[in-house]
């Protein structure tokens, strides 16, 4: 009887529902994905357009996501409005994000600007700890330890790439490999986490006799 | 008027338990109802793990009883149903955890 009475529990177990279905995994590992084929496009397309084109590719991506949530998702899973405690903590969540993602920003035109600092460790270790505090308030605000999992394959996938191109001169700092792996991995665990969802919740069926809730 | 027995006096605060609330299944769908703002059926029928009938059935109980609102609409051609817990709805939950912490929390060890 007291167990139904944790609050805390039963709104955490709420909030943790809606990321069963790894559609954010799979949009996480895109995004890392175009880490490791942009280096293979700069050769022909030049460091700009090589990364310009994932735009669309990101909207395409996130259209799918939206489709699949709203007509697969949405009939077996349902949906919620979150209590006041919950949004506002997303709202938290909102602000650091933006607050880092600026920092990098910033961090990434001073690096631009000054060459010489940009190149070697300074350079991996700099963007490695913004990469690793991204994923970690990801994984904290959003209660959702896989995320700081991510945070960690991300940062030794550019450790490793830079490590392999001053070992053995693998081209493109071995992002296309190093990367490559670790989007291969984030993806398979979105799709491991959907199919379980679809086979764990399959469409409701009205029970005969039962009053129908809707009209 | 003689004066009620320690055991009466004890066991006081359980006239307060609700027996609407009380029942599991109505206990855990308001529990869940409590901490959001609203759901649609279907989510709460995850969450709760009741069948589609009993979730009804308690639901049809509990907005007799002015606790919780039903809202149904369509979504497109298909038939949504959100629910969400009343003001009274949530008044008398509150009374209704304090009601059975105390009278827990009153028993012997």
């Amino acid at each position: 009887m007291e167990s139904f009475l944790r609050l805390k529990d039963a709104e955490r177990k709420v909030f943790r529902a809606t990321f069963q279905d790894g559609l954010w995994d799979v949009f996480i590992g895109c995004v890392v994905l175009q880490l490791a084929v942009s280096p293979l496009l700069s050769t022909r397309l030049g460091d700009f357009w090589s990364s310009a084109v994932f735009l669309p590719f990101y909207a395409l991506v996130f259209g799918i996501i939206w489709l699949v949530r709203k007509s697969v998702v949405a009939p077996r899973l349902g949906s919620v409005r979150f209590g006041p405690a919950r949004k506002t903590r997303l709202k938290k969540f909102t602000i650091i994000m933006l607050a880092v993602n600026l920092v990098a920003f910033l961090a990434g035109m001073v690096f631009a600007i000054r060459a010489d600092v940009s190149s070697g460790l300074m350079y991996v270790v700099l963007f490695g700890f913004i990469v690793l505090v991204l994923f970690s308030t990801a994984a904290y605000f959003l209660e959702c330890v896989r995320f700081f999992v991510y945070g960690v394959l991300f940062v030794l996938s550019f450790v490793v790439g830079e490590w392999l191109f001053a070992q053995h001169s693998v081209r493109h700092h071995g992002f296309p490999i190093t990367f490559g792996l670790t989007s291969g991995i984030i993806i398979t665990v979105g799709l491991v986490h959907f199919v379980r969802l679809l086979r764990r919740y399959p469409i409701p069926v009205v029970e005969p006799g039962s009053e129908e809730p809707a009209p | 008027m003689s004066k009620p027995s320690n055991d009466k006096v004890e066991l006081h605060p359980l006239v307060g338990i609700d027996p609407v609330i009380h029942a599991p299944a109505r206990l855990m769908t308001m529990t869940y109802l409590y901490v959001v703002e609203s759901t649609d059926f279907i989510f709460l029928m995850r969450m709760t793990g009741l069948t589609w009938g009993s979730l009804s059935t308690h639901l049809s109980k509990l907005e007799s009883a002015g606790y919780v609102h039903i809202e149904k609409t369509f979504k497109g051609k298909k038939p949504h149903t959100v629910i969400r817990l009343t003001d009274q709805g949530r008044k008398a939950f509150r009374a209704y955890k304090t009601n059975l912490k105390q009278v827990l929390d009153d028993l012997p060890d």
